[in-house]
């Protein structure tokens, strides 16, 4: 099934988070493959021994112990990709990425050089405006009461509807810019 | 034909070309400027200002030349005078050679970048601000300069704007430059009212200058240069694009410091304080620098703590009173740490992004040309014999043995000489050799002729650079001649011991070890605990007493305090000092009472 979003983590999710990240601080440590893949099946076995627990007392005791000894062995320089939050090039192109709202600001002679687009652009906006009553209508049916369960938008489920949100889909700035 | 006016043409004519493209779109309706027009000036510029630099190779004529006079005073005369000694004859060359590499490298760095053109013209506004501060005869033209090269190092570090790490990076660039700058314009203040003059050579005819101008200098140089304690912009720098960290951060802006106590170096000559001062702070700069390049995993801020610890080494070339040994030094460094970028550069463009050295491997068979440049580079920066790091790095060493000087600096530099062995293999070991580790579906390509005609004219450089300024530049003072050979060798024995140690190292990352936190490798990692100490403590400590003034002074203290509270506070004081008086012996009292009685009555 969906997997459900919620106001707190539960255990497993916690479990899974230290897991991922104690293998992402290892891979700093160990920089070659072969030593990684070691100790990464070392720490794989070490999380798999305690995985039957039931008694959640006993297993939140061991999840907060995991905690304490990632945060001593910790890496301090850990590898973040580039274009993750704290990476060499994250938010490096937003200075470019300006809002699609923007164009109608353009002068005539500016929107003759792109003629093809301009000439449609009304036509694109009236669709806009019509479907927005529809999208609208659509999401709030299909938004459980307490809360949506995923991040991901449904699809149009009639024919000759749009899907919801399709503006801001569409209209996204490129990820680097030309 | 005279030598004289052939020179000053062909200096000013180098100024004039660089300074065309940004006054002829001014002028003209239609001319545009482009990426390649702005490489192909630089070119230019360059081969006018070889004329001079074989002028003077050849006759060894040097010329001062006024301009036209600021007049706001009577008494105080502010030209526009250029001096063209070996120092700014030298530095035209190099400084437009290396310009042009880099300018002909960003044609394909950038190429994805929208304002590309307004970036070639900010690089090309830092050239014409670095070359004025190298060519100028007094303080004030040299402070345009400084000033000049200081807000396009802000502007380009903070090139793209949307990152928040460029913008603090940018405004860290600005803040230690302007604590440096307070020490210029104190030594400007300064010899304005004692020598009444900025001109370089009416200021230097005192033989004893007091300490207080040379500690401006040093303050100045130490903002702009990067020595400890001012330090932190410099691979904070790094947010950068590539080519802007290959100019300024490397050949350029930060060796201005150095440049202006190079200039300045006949008011040092005979003040040892100052000079122990540069020594042993050059000294702390380049072993600090070289720790923490130990453990770094980004390839930019290697290269960047390795430039900060070479300008360290160039400080303490100015402690041991050898200026020209410094420029050397300056020269030939401009060319391999310049090429070492370019070719990081290269590396990371090819792989997509990727600066972390950890996902770099085997790049020795997919890149040849670069890596082979890289190494050519790190061999040059490690002092192997006869590149061109060597000529200036050995003789310093060597000027530093045999020099009755501090022997704790020498030790330091010697340490930090090693270390740059070692960071300098383990960046090559982790980047080049070994089984790739490089992320998938990476555009290598290095086919392009502008990025390998760059790097291999600066490997050329490289090589050349070294022992062509050698044989060309007469010394003013004589280089040692005889030492002992275990002295002679030294550098080159504690290179080979950095370089055994980078090898052991990488033997241990091999090994089966879980590798830990230990305290050395936490103080390399975190660059000595400096930045979070000095921007947080400096930052609370500032807005905790701003707090105290404002707000709780006024209410605390006047209101509070001089008005009730310090009056009942009073009351309580003499209160209670009463009641200790009040003892409550009144027999004695009576008794001191009958006594001092019976005295008066005898004595009448």
């Amino acid at each position: 099934g969906q997997p459900d979003m919620a106001a707190y983590l539960t255990h497993q999710q916690k479990v899974l988070r230290l897991y991922k990240k104690s293998l992402r601080h290892l891979e700093s440590w160990c920089i070659y493959r072969d030593k990684y893949r070691y100790f990464a099946c070392l720490l794989r076995e070490r999380f798999d021994k305690n995985k039957d627990v039931k008694d959640m007392v006993k297993a939140t005791e061991l999840l907060k112990a995991g905690e304490e000894e990632f945060w001593t062995n910790q890496h301090p320089q850990p590898y973040i990709f580039p274009d993750s939050p704290g990476g060499t090039s994250y938010e490096r192109y937003d200075c470019y990425k300006i809002p699609e709202w923007c164009l109608d600001f353009w002068h005539p002679s500016e929107k003759a050089m792109y003629p093809d687009y301009f000439a449609k652009r009304e036509q694109w906006k009236k669709l806009q405006r019509e479907s927005w009553d529809k999208e609208l209508k659509q999401l709030e049916e299909e938004t459980p009461a307490d809360g949506p369960r995923t991040e991901a938008l449904p699809p149009a489920r009639k024919p000759g509807h749009l899907p919801p949100l399709w503006w801001q889909y569409v209209t996204r700035p490129r990820e680097i810019p030309m | 034909m005279d030598t004289a006016l052939l020179l000053n043409t062909t200096m000013i004519l180098t100024l004039t070309v660089i300074t065309t493209p940004i006054l002829l779109p001014l002028l003209s309706q239609t001319f545009q400027n482009s990426p390649t027009t702005i490489t192909r000036t630089v070119k230019t510029a360059f081969l006018i200002s070889l004329v001079p630099m074989a002028i003077f190779i050849y006759s060894g004529m040097e010329s001062i030349t006024s301009n036209w006079e600021w007049k706001f005073t009577m008494n105080f005369k502010i030209p526009i005078s250029l001096k063209m000694d070996q120092y700014s004859m030298m530095f035209f060359p190099i400084a437009l050679f290396v310009t042009w590499s880099i300018l002909q490298f960003a044609t394909w760095y950038m190429a994805t970048e929208p304002y590309i053109t307004k970036f070639f013209y900010y690089l090309l506004v830092f050239l014409i601000a670095m070359l004025t501060l190298t060519i100028a005869n007094n303080l004030f033209l040299l402070f345009i300069g400084w000033e000049g090269v200081g807000i396009m190092s802000f502007l380009l570090i903070g090139w793209w704007q949307a990152r928040a790490e460029a913008n603090t990076a940018a405004l860290q660039a600005i803040i230690y430059n302007r604590i440096g700058d307070i020490g210029l314009i104190l030594s400007m203040a300064w010899l304005a009212s004692t020598m009444n003059t900025w001109e370089m050579q009416q200021a230097f005819t005192a033989t004893q200058t007091p300490t207080l101008p040379l500690l401006g200098l040093i303050l100045a140089a130490t903002g702009k240069s990067a020595q400890f304690g001012l330090h932190p912009w410099l691979p904070a720098a790094m947010e950068g694009p590539t080519p802007v960290s290959a100019l300024l951060h490397s050949s350029t802006m930060v060796v201005a410091g150095i440049f202006l106590l190079i200039r300045t170096h006949p008011m040092f000559t005979n003040n040892h304080t100052a000079l122990t001062l540069c020594l042993c702070l050059g000294a702390l700069s380049t072993l600090f620098a070289a720790t923490c390049a130990i453990t770094q995993n980004d390839i930019k801020k290697i290269i960047a703590f390795s430039t900060s610890s070479q300008l360290g080494l160039m400080m303490v070339t100015i402690g041991l009173n050898l200026p020209q040994l410094a420029f050397l030094h300056i020269s030939t460094h401009a060319f391999f740490k310049a090429m070492l970028f370019l070719c990081s550069g290269a590396i990371i463009h090819s792989l997509n992004g990727e600066q972390d050295i950890r996902k770099m491997g085997g790049l020795q068979k997919m890149l040849p040309t670069t890596t082979s440049c890289l190494t050519i580079g790190n061999l040059a920066l490690m002092g192997t014999p006869f590149l061109a790091g060597f000529y200036s790095k050995d003789l310093i060493i060597e000027s530093m043995n045999t020099s009755y000087l501090n022997t704790w600096a020498l030790l330091l530099t010697l340490l930090a000489t090693s270390f740059t062995a070692t960071y300098t293999t383990r960046m090559t070991l982790l980047v080049q050799t070994g089984f790739t580790r490089i992320p998938t579906t990476t555009p290598i390509n290095e086919n392009n002729h502008t990025i390998t005609n760059p790097i291999t004219r600066l490997a050329l450089g490289s090589i050349m650079a070294g022992l062509f300024i050698t044989t060309s530049i007469i010394p003013t003072t004589t280089p040692p001649m005889t030492m002992p050979t275990f002295t002679k060798t030294a550098a080159i024995i504690v290179t080979t011991l950095g370089i055994i140690l980078a090898l052991e190292l990488s033997t241990m990352t091999h090994m089966l070890t879980h590798p830990k936190q230990n305290a050395m490798m936490n103080f390399s990692s975190t660059l000595g605990y400096f930045n979070p100490l000095t921007h947080r403590l400096a930052s609370l400590t500032l807005l905790n007493n701003g707090q105290k003034l404002a707000s709780h002074l006024t209410d605390l203290f006047w209101y509070k305090k001089m008005g009730p509270e310090d009056f009942a506070d009073l009351q309580v004081i003499t209160a209670k000092t009463t009641t200790t008086l009040h003892t409550g012996l009144i027999k004695t009292y009576l008794g001191s009472f009958a006594l001092s009685i019976i005295l008066i009555l005898l004595s009448h």
